[in-house]
């Protein structure tokens, strides 16, 4: 694993969050959210699990993105109606944070470096080597998958009831 | 035997998928009738399979069962069992205990809901069967990351339920639990994260093991730990936690809230701790000590926030957390005896809540308003609510011989005998305290002077009527055989 | 760098995890926007999936971390749907987004 590459997408992952969560226009905010999505699918890649990085990059960076889209042209986007006031204090409340980001990370890395802390990863040596992916996911995780199974029905009961319009009672 | 497990094992969840496919694959106007029959077929169903469950459990003396869900694994059977397997749902006596009482509060929110229009019955039927299998599922899994995926299906229905009328506060009660929720479930991946780094694994018997050895606990067991106890006491609305839950339930519909009430918080959060106090972290020390604080904190700040509220359900809601803190208390206090004693109090909770959520149900359709000032006299023109909210009240405020003082009698003697003699006088004195303000709420509801407004009003009939005969039945009967239950279970060896 | 006693992999990590989460609490906290506050639910199951993909490979079996990971964006995504979901029927109640209209629960 080459640092400078992971220590450019770590950061990159950063600006883009904080960039979400700043960006005064919802829009923007999403696309920079599905940044934050494909730069973790790199990250992901690069730290040895492409599948996962696959999702992350079709269903995060892809399907969320259009929800969120979609969620925000219908409900409006509409920045300008904001009072002036409005605007000024959200920004107070706001440029906190990249001043409060920085104080956590210098101390929690200075923390870190200072009680030379290493997490050893125990690796279980008598655990079993899966052949493929496709045994460990359909056999020893069939739990997980037939939550998968039930936690999408639920998602297409939850358009039923909350995607259409107003009830008339 | 064997065929007759496999049938009751798989239908907990086959069943209420069973009923999904069918609801929803008839045509229409078939599918919305029988959408709520079928619920009650499900929920029916579940009591007497979960019984069978139980006494199949009693006459083998196994202690669990496990089994698969969609394909066996039995060439690979050393795999299954390893640190990184999840293919078993697996029961015990704990998962069967508060499956029966999953059946026995859907069978009630059903018969809540009778009056409901037939489109929304079909909705609510088919996001209560999400639910019981949520709950189900939860009730059975036996490793972490399983049990973050059934906690958010509970969790992702039950938003949907609250907000099902659509209404303003519907809207906005769903919503604060679902921000809430989605706090606690990032904090507990967090925490499986880190637990799965350092432990290697992320079953409850790999990481049960590790903690009972004890030897290399660090800091990052404890940060886990942290993450872990923290998320889940959002979810289970323990006291700092709680803000979320009083809202969650007064804005949900009648049929909706006595599910929320009786059953899913409980699973959500007090389940989770449960069965984490029991399999894994009955070894750490710091597990236990800070739920056993927060448990205490609970049990006092629910009592005294009642005392302020007028609405009805924001009581039971108050209530509610006071009582969640008693079975945490019997949980972590690392005694055998308070463990049995937070299990039966979690099914007698599930019992006197329902009816009271039932209580409240009735009130509000036949008096409209559920604000407590103005209610008055109303035991003579509604006897059956007003004797089964006094049962209720009674069980919950912990009186001989209804069931929930058994139960809380367990606790409190586990509490005191592992020396937290101060927090067992907390609880016995929270208790009267319970007693004392749900003799003035009945007195102001059920007694006193009859207002004139109210001469018209009559008794509920139909699904709410029963199911107030039934869980009275069902406390006063579970009161009086407690010790029979208990001596079953022990001389089984099931506890 | 064997004269380090640290991993600076480790370190950058869990730094830059720690720090995404942070940013999605801190605006779940002061955002007054209900979408916004969904954006911020989503940030932090980022920080969350970079924390568990590291559990893996720092035990060198991130193959097996990978169907945790799956699992967790299938749910993210439901989750998102719900609550996009419960954005719209608010923003049809109340013809705005902001969170302080949302006032009708106390006590």
């Amino acid at each position: 694993m080459n640092l400078p590459i992971l220590l450019l997408l770590l950061g990159l992952m950063v600006v883009a969050a904080v960039a979400a969560v700043m960006i005064r226009s919802l829009l923007k905010s999403a696309i920079a959210l599905a940044a934050l999505s494909i730069v973790l699918a790199i990250t992901l890649f690069f730290l040895g699990a492409p599948l996962a990085a696959l999702f992350e990059l079709s269903v995060c960076a892809g399907l969320i993105t259009v929800i969120f889209i979609s969620a925000i042209s219908l409900t409006g986007n509409k920045p300008k109606e904001e009072e002036e006031e409005k605007i000024r204090e959200r920004r107070a409340r706001f440029l906190k944070l990249p001043i409060f980001l920085l104080i956590i990370g210098v101390f929690v890395s200075l923390a870190w470096i200072a009680n030379g802390i290493n997490i050893s990863g125990i690796s279980d040596p008598a655990a079993p080597t899966f052949q493929t992916f496709k045994n460990l996911f359909w056999n020893m995780r069939q739990v997980d998958i037939l939550g998968q199974v039930i936690v999408i029905l639920a998602g297409a009961f939850a358009v039923v009831v909350l995607f259409k319009e107003r009830d008339q009672a | 035997m064997d065929n007759l497990l496999l049938i009751i094992t798989g239908s907990w969840i086959a069943l209420p998928l069973l009923v999904i496919l069918i609801c929803n694959l008839l045509d229409k106007k078939t599918g919305k009738s029988w959408a709520l029959p079928a619920a009650i077929v499900v929920s029916i169903g579940q009591m007497i399979t979960t019984g069978l469950g139980l006494l199949q459990l009693g006459l083998t003396k196994s202690g669990f069962i496990n089994f698969t869900i969609f394909w066996n694994v039995n060439d690979f059977e050393e795999i299954a069992r390893s640190a990184w397997a999840s293919a078993f749902f697996s029961v015990d006596t704990l998962s069967l205990v508060v499956m029966f009482a999953i059946g026995m509060v859907s069978l009630i929110s059903v018969l809540t809901a009778k009056k409901m229009n037939p489109d929304k019955a079909l909705n609510f039927t088919n996001l209560l069967m999400v639910l019981i299998m949520g709950m189900n599922g939860l009730a059975m899994v036996a490793d972490l990351f399983s049990l973050y995926v059934f906690l958010e299906i509970t969790g992702v229905a039950s938003f949907i339920l609250i907000a099902l009328y659509k209404d303003k506060k519907g809207l906005e009660g769903s919503f604060k639990y679902l921000i809430m929720s989605a706090m606690a479930s990032a904090m507990i991946l967090a925490g499986i994260a880190i637990m799965n780094a350092v432990t290697g694994g992320v079953t409850f018997s790999h990481i049960s093991g590790l903690f009972a050895s004890g030897s290399s606990l660090h800091t990052f067991h404890a940060i886990s730990l942290v993450l872990l106890v923290a998320g889940i006491a959002i979810k289970a609305g323990l006291a700092p936690f709680h803000g979320w839950l009083p809202d969650a339930y007064e804005s949900a519909p009648a049929s909706v809230s006595v599910l929320l009430g009786g059953i899913v918080t409980k699973m959500a959060g007090v389940y989770a701790i449960l069965r984490l106090a029991q399999d894994v972290f009955i070894n750490a020390k710091g597990f236990n000590y800070s739920l056993l604080l927060l448990a205490t904190v609970s049990i006092v700040y629910g009592a005294v926030a009642a005392l302020k509220q007028k609405d009805f359900k924001r009581i039971l809601a108050y209530s509610s957390i006071s009582q969640i803190g008693y079975i945490v208390l019997g949980a972590v206090c690392g005694s055998p005896l308070g463990f049995i004693g937070a299990m039966l109090h979690f099914f007698n909770h599930a019992t006197f809540k329902s009816t009271l959520f039932v209580n409240s149900a009735a009130l509000e359709s036949q008096v409209k308003t559920r604000n407590i000032e103005e209610m008055g006299g109303l035991a003579k023109q509604m006897p059956l609510t007003g004797t089964s909210s006094v049962l209720a009240l009674l069980s919950t405020a912990g009186i001989p011989p209804l069931a929930g003082f058994w139960s809380k009698l367990l606790i409190i003697i586990a509490v005191w005998q592992t020396g937290h003699s101060l927090i067992a006088g907390i609880a016995v004195f929270a208790s009267v305290f319970t007693l004392a303000y749900f003799l003035m709420i009945q007195r102001k509801v059920f007694y006193g002077p009859a207002e004139e407004k109210f001469a018209g009003v009559r008794e509920v009939k139909g699904g709410l009527a029963v199911s107030q005969v039934m869980l009275s039945v069902i406390t006063v009967v579970m009161g009086i055989i407690f010790p029979l239950v208990l001596l079953f279970f022990q001389t089984r060896g099931m506890i | 760098m064997s004269s380090l006693n640290f991993d600076p992999l480790q370190l950058s990590i869990i730094v830059s995890a720690l720090l995404v989460l942070v940013t999605g609490i801190y605006c779940l906290i002061y955002s007054r926007n209900i979408i916004r506050m969904i954006i911020a639910i989503e940030v932090m199951m980022k920080a969350v999936t970079l924390l568990l993909a590291f559990s893996g490979w720092l035990m060198g079996r991130i193959d097996l971390v990978q169907s945790f990971i799956i699992t967790m964006i299938v749910i993210e995504v439901v989750v998102a749907v719900v609550a996009a979901g419960i954005a719209l029927s608010v923003y049809r109640h109340n013809d705005t987004l902001d969170i302080d209209q949302l006032d009708e629960l106390k006590g």
